[in-house]
């Protein structure tokens, strides 16, 4: 279901930490929730909770887990596979030798976990973002932006709020959904 | 990006004075000698008698045979290993100027002090370990060389390194406590018996600037010195005391290996040690997750090193099948003792492994806890492997390699006895040095409250930490 | 660190991305220059390919030459990123911070120079390397053979390519964000593709926070993996006594964190004298790689210390015969002293004085010398090795290498050097935000008495 949505971003100078968090305030107060609909920008990481905003929930800790899981089987029935279809003895070593196998069966397990944790970074960043919704340049220059994307009958509230909280400035824009 | 202190450091923090530091810590170490220390002094007092008894068995069949001795070295080895490299939880992060082992670097410090009876207990390997003459592969080219060098030199190798390791660690713990024995030293009753040992302990520390200068600068000397010891002293004994009894075994990576392992079973007492001081001598104020959290990482890390390590070596004489080295592999890995190199795998690596990846496992107090008994077990199950193995080998002087894998050597009773007595021997020794010395850095902990502040940032609390030049 | 320098956001932006915006004049000259080295060394290779291998210097005994050496070395050189960054973040250190990205990088052009110098360039015909590492031979029914270290080797450099390769994109996506808000057309396009939409909300923070943790810890087991398996290559054979000795993996390990940790000084050095960051990159982070270098030399130094006692404790004639060569024939004797002295025993006593390890200089010449001495320590091994100067050795030959070899292994030098200006002019070399992170807030110092003592923020 595509449904337009309206956002608007609110830009703090930089420094101006404090007033972010208030105006955070100011929109929880308004009935506005956090994450769906207003979030706070920032180019730099900050301490988590400086803004007075929710610690972020994620799951990436089962992508690597599963990733070895994965990278552990290919790993074992690639060694496994070839030594069987092609049981040829060389150095006197067994056919499904463990040890090379292991070697082999570490990388994929790692390989494996690596590539899914970088998937689930992303996943689990909400990235890649097609729409940017209202967004302003200045924020990568250490200016904090307060963004709220919601629907069209709440959006001129939340620009008032943004407004009286001391938003140095303000811009408009959409996004889908 | 760093949290808010979610664990609690930040915002619920209470800071002391350095003198509520100071009189809090100090009458610890008054209390320490409660009940509960009475009944552990006795208990190991107790082992110790039995290890003495074990000993006297032992010493009746003689010192010819080494494979009577092998549990015997295996006792020693695992001291070596435990309280020997226990220092090292001090002096590495003292060198990196990390502020979380501050509660905890005494009593790592203190396991020094278990050298002096370890010394004791290596006295009768000088007569255990054959002369050189009789012909095994040395380190020394017996008869190799031009110039023939002393029969007996691994025996004034080790045991000069021995007494060096043990008179370096004794005078880190001494300096390191300088400051703690001249506060001691104050609060005593004057011209008392004790206060007079303080007295001459605390070679007049006033506490001048020049003397805190000399103090970081001794600390770092002295450390480095004690780490540059342990390597040398677990080269000569993994060779000179092990390897070379066994022909074929040529294995430049095991005294690596032998420290490697020693690091690990350090790290794993310091941890017990902190969980006894918590549990037990009142100190749950003053170590807390920060220490749990540090030493269980390093704890972890080296678990991957022993598996590393073990590997790297094994693939080498697995495939190289040499005589030697099949013969290398039987002995300690699929021969005779198959299930002590299972439980060693299993307590020191694949358990930490699986068991650590968990976080709340990792930050937690019980998890490291759990971990560290595993690890040290498994730690002193390495060594039995080793050293028992090697011991038994009969034909110690073959060219290339053992011509007969040796049967399982089981402990006798006086092997039980002996291993008991040394490890009971070494707690008593550490509880007796912990009686004199305070178990806890109070100028460590007191020097932590100027480096430690916290501040408010915008809506939450943080905790900086400064790094002093 | 003493001298804690506070920029605000903006500051930061110009400085790192004063390059990258625009161009500074002796760039298109290096860059060009650099490529046509490398272009002159594949034209060596196309040599080669024509002529066959019979153009080096590889004959019997020795049929490892510069090539497996560079090999080496490069995994070596490779082995700096993962050391400097996955360590030192999870040590939580607060000099990594201006580091990391430059030693990422330099893992990833050093691993592609490696590739080129054994699997391409090495095996001659490099079309037939695929069929030994791939399994993909579904006609024939001939499968790799996994027993073979030449198998294992490919699956984890391999691994470690993929792995390090997306540590510095996962990296790159805030910074990217911030090229994209400060240029415009096809560029802006660009960078808004590449970074994904970046926005910098809480959640994107933490994510990148754990991804540097995570990440770093399973690149790590990788890291030692790599190495070990280099020097399985050479160890686990029977063939070459040299060679076949249990600490080979962590000799190799520790001395490729040695050349490496090096080459992220000369990088370092290169980076201030180059861009001028010395507002960011100040003598304390020399400083600290400089302390952090002699632990790992000296570490390094006891492994070499192993390898020959235990070389020695073999009494094996064929060992002997080896050591003999490396240390008292001419013109081994020379190499050998000057690897010793280029590696150990001129930089580790410089560094001991903190006014060597806080001079640009100084910092320089000693990481240039180690990495020459510890080519040389791997000439040593491999070529002498080969050589078998010993009893009954039916070749008795030697190896000089020839011109075609020495223009190959000049060319992967020049390709680093190229792939890390051209990186450098594309993508910052510094992560931005990461230089921001440690000065939220700040600067933060702790005042006792009259004295200030720079602090950071902590867990």
């Amino acid at each position: 279901m595509m449904q337009t949505k309206r956002s608007i971003i609110g830009v703090f100078k930089p420094n101006r930490e404090n007033t972010v968090a208030d105006a955070m305030d100011a929109l929880k107060a308004g009935g506005y929730t956090e994450d769906t609909e207003y979030e706070v920008l920032t180019g730099t990481p900050y301490p988590e909770g400086v803004f007075g905003e929710n610690e972020p929930k994620h799951a990436l800790f089962r992508y690597p887990l599963i990733g070895a899981a994965c990278g552990f089987i290919v790993g074992l029935v690639l060694t496994s596979g070839t030594q069987l279809a092609y049981p040829l003895v060389t150095g006197g070593k067994p056919i499904l030798s463990i040890p090379p196998m292991a070697i082999i069966m570490y990388e994929g397990t790692m390989l494996g976990a690596i590539l899914f944790t970088v998937l689930g970074i992303i996943i689990e960043s909400r990235l890649p973002r097609l729409f940017m919704g209202a967004y302003d340049e200045r924020i990568t220059e250490g200016w904090i932006g307060v963004t709220v994307t919601t629907s069209e009958d709440r959006i001129a509230k939340a620009e008032d709020i943004l407004n009286k909280a001391g938003a140095d400035d303000l811009k408009r824009g959409w996004e889908k959904s | 990006m760093p949290s808010n202190g979610h664990n609690g450091h930040a915002a619920e923090a209470v800071v002391l004075t350095q003198a509520q530091v100071q009189e809090d810590l100090q009458e610890k170490h008054e209390r320490s000698r409660g009940q509960t220390f009475r009944v552990a002094v006795g208990l190991f007092s107790v082992l110790l008698v039995l290890g003495i008894i074990g000993f006297i068995l032992r010493v009746v069949d003689g010192v010819s045979d080494t494979a009577k001795w092998g549990y015997y070295a295996a006792a020693f080895a695992f001291v070596l290993s435990t309280a020997g490299a226990a220092p090292m939880v001090a002096i590495a992060p003292r060198i990196a100027k990390a502020h979380w082992p501050r509660p905890i670097s005494r009593s790592a410090e203190l396991f020094s002090i278990v050298g002096l009876f370890n010394l004791l207990v290596f006295i009768p390997l000088l007569w255990v370990l054959p002369p050189l003459e009789q012909g095994r592969r040395t380190l020394w080219f017996f008869g190799s060389v031009g110039e023939p060098v002393p029969n007996y030199s691994p025996h004034i190798w080790a045991t000069l390194a021995m007494l060096a390791l043990v008179v370096v660690g004794v005078l880190l713990v001494w300096m390191s406590a300088l400051p703690d024995i001249a506060a001691l030293r104050d609060r005593l009753p004057q011209g008392t018996r004790k206060q007079k040992m303080y007295a001459w302990l605390a070679r007049g520390w006033k506490g001048t600037s020049a003397q805190w200068f000399m103090q970081k600068h001794r600390l770092g000397i002295l450390g480095a010195f004690y780490f540059a010891m342990l390597i040398f002293l677990h080269f000569l004994i993994s060779v000179d005391f092990l390897m070379t009894l066994v022909p074929g075994w040529i294995d430049a990576l095991y005294p690596a290996t032998h420290v490697a392992n020693a690091l690990q079973g350090g790290v794993a007492s310091v941890m017990l040690t902190m969980v006894i001081m918590r549990q037990w001598g009142g100190y749950k104020n003053e170590i807390g997750l920060d220490q749990f959290w540090g030493l269980g990482k390093l704890l972890f890390a080296l678990s991957l090193l022993w598996i590393w390590f073990f590997f790297s070596s094994f693939i080498i004489f697995w495939f190289g099948k040499k005589p030697n080295e099949v013969s290398v592999i039987e002995l300690f890995i699929k021969g005779p003792y198959l299930p002590i190199f299972y439980a060693e795998f299993v307590l020191t690596f694949f358990f930490p492994l699986v068991f650590m990846i968990w976080n709340p496992i990792r930050k937690s107090i019980w998890g490291p806890t759990i971990l560290s008994i595993a690890v040290l077990a498994g730690t002193f199950f390495g060594r039995i492997r080793m050293y028992v193995a090697s011991y038994s080998v009969a034909d110690q002087s073959a060219l290339h390699a053992i011509e007969t894998v040796p049967a399982t050597v089981m402990p006798g009773i006086a092997d039980v006895f002996i291993v008991l007595g040394v490890i009971g021997g070494s707690i008593l020794t550490y509880l007796l040095a912990s009686r004199i010395i305070p178990i806890m850095s109070i100028w460590e902990k007191k020097e932590m409250l100027m480096y430690e502040v916290h501040r408010p940032l915008h809506r939450i609390h943080v905790r900086i930490l400064g790094k002093p030049d | 660190m003493q001298e804690h320098v506070q920029l605000n956001s903006k500051e930061v932006n110009d400085i790192l991305l004063k390059d990258v915006l625009g161009m500074p004049k002796w760039w298109l000259p290096a860059v060009l220059f650099f490529l046509v080295v490398f272009l002159a060394g594949g034209a060596a290779f196309g040599y080669m390919l024509n002529k066959g291998v019979g153009v080096t210097g590889l004959n019997r005994p020795v049929m490892w030459g510069f090539f497996m050496v560079n090999f080496v070395f490069w995994i070596g050189i490779s082995h700096a990123g993962i050391m400097i960054s996955a360590i030192l973040r999870l040590t939580q250190a607060e000099w990594r911070r201006p580091l990391t990205r430059a030693a990422e990088v330099l893992t990833v052009f050093s691993l592609t120079s490696a590739l080129m110098a054994a699997p391409l360039v090495h095996v001659g015909r490099p079309w037939r390397a695929a069929l030994w590492v791939f399994p993909y031979d579904f006609e024939r029914g001939v499968w790799p053979n996994v027993r073979s270290a030449f198998v294992w080797d490919p699956s984890a450099v391999m691994t470690y390519l993929t792995a390090s390769t997306l540590f510095v994109i996962i990296a790159l996506l805030p910074d990217l964000a911030i090229i994209r808000d400060r240029t415009t057309g096809t560029a802006h396009k660009v960078y808004s593709l590449l970074c994904l939409g970046w926005r910098g909300t809480p959640r994107q923070w933490k994510l990148q926070a754990v991804a540097g943790i995570l990440l770093s810890a399973l690149v790590l087991p990788v890291f030692v993996s790599v190495h070990s398996i280099v020097s399985w290559d050479f160890a686990v054979q029977v063939g070459v006594e040299g060679w076949h000795s249990t600490i080979f993996a962590p000799y190799f390990i520790i001395g490729a964190i040695h050349s490496g940790v090096s080459a992220v000084a000369t990088v370092m050095v290169l980076m201030v004298w180059l861009y001028k960051w010395q507002k960011i990159l100040t003598p304390d982070h020399l400083d600290a790689i400089g302390r952090l270098l002699i632990i790992v030399a000296t570490i390094w130094f006891f492994a070499f210390f192993l390898e020959w006692v235990f070389a020695l404790y073999t009494l094996e004639d064929p060992e002997l015969a080896l050591r003999e060569l490396q240390v008292f024939k001419h013109p081994w004797m020379a190499l050998f002293i000057v690897f010793l002295i280029t590696a150990y025993f001129f930089p580790v006593p410089m560094w001991m004085f903190k006014k060597v390890r806080r001079n640009m200089f100084w910092m320089f010449v000693t990481t240039i010398s180690v990495n020459i001495g510890m080519w040389l320590e791997r000439f040593l091994i491999i070529v002498l090795g080969l050589a078998r100067r010993q009893a009954f050795t039916f070749d008795w030959g030697t190896y000089h290498p020839s011109m075609i070899e020495i223009l190959m292994v000049i060319a992967t030098f020049a390709w680093v050097m190229f792939g890390m200006l051209v990186f450098a002019k594309v993508f910052p070399l510094i992560p931005l935000f990461d230089i921001k992170e440690g000065m939220v807030g700040g600067p933060h110092k702790i005042k006792i008495g009259r004295k200030e003592i720079p602090a950071s923020i902590h867990e």
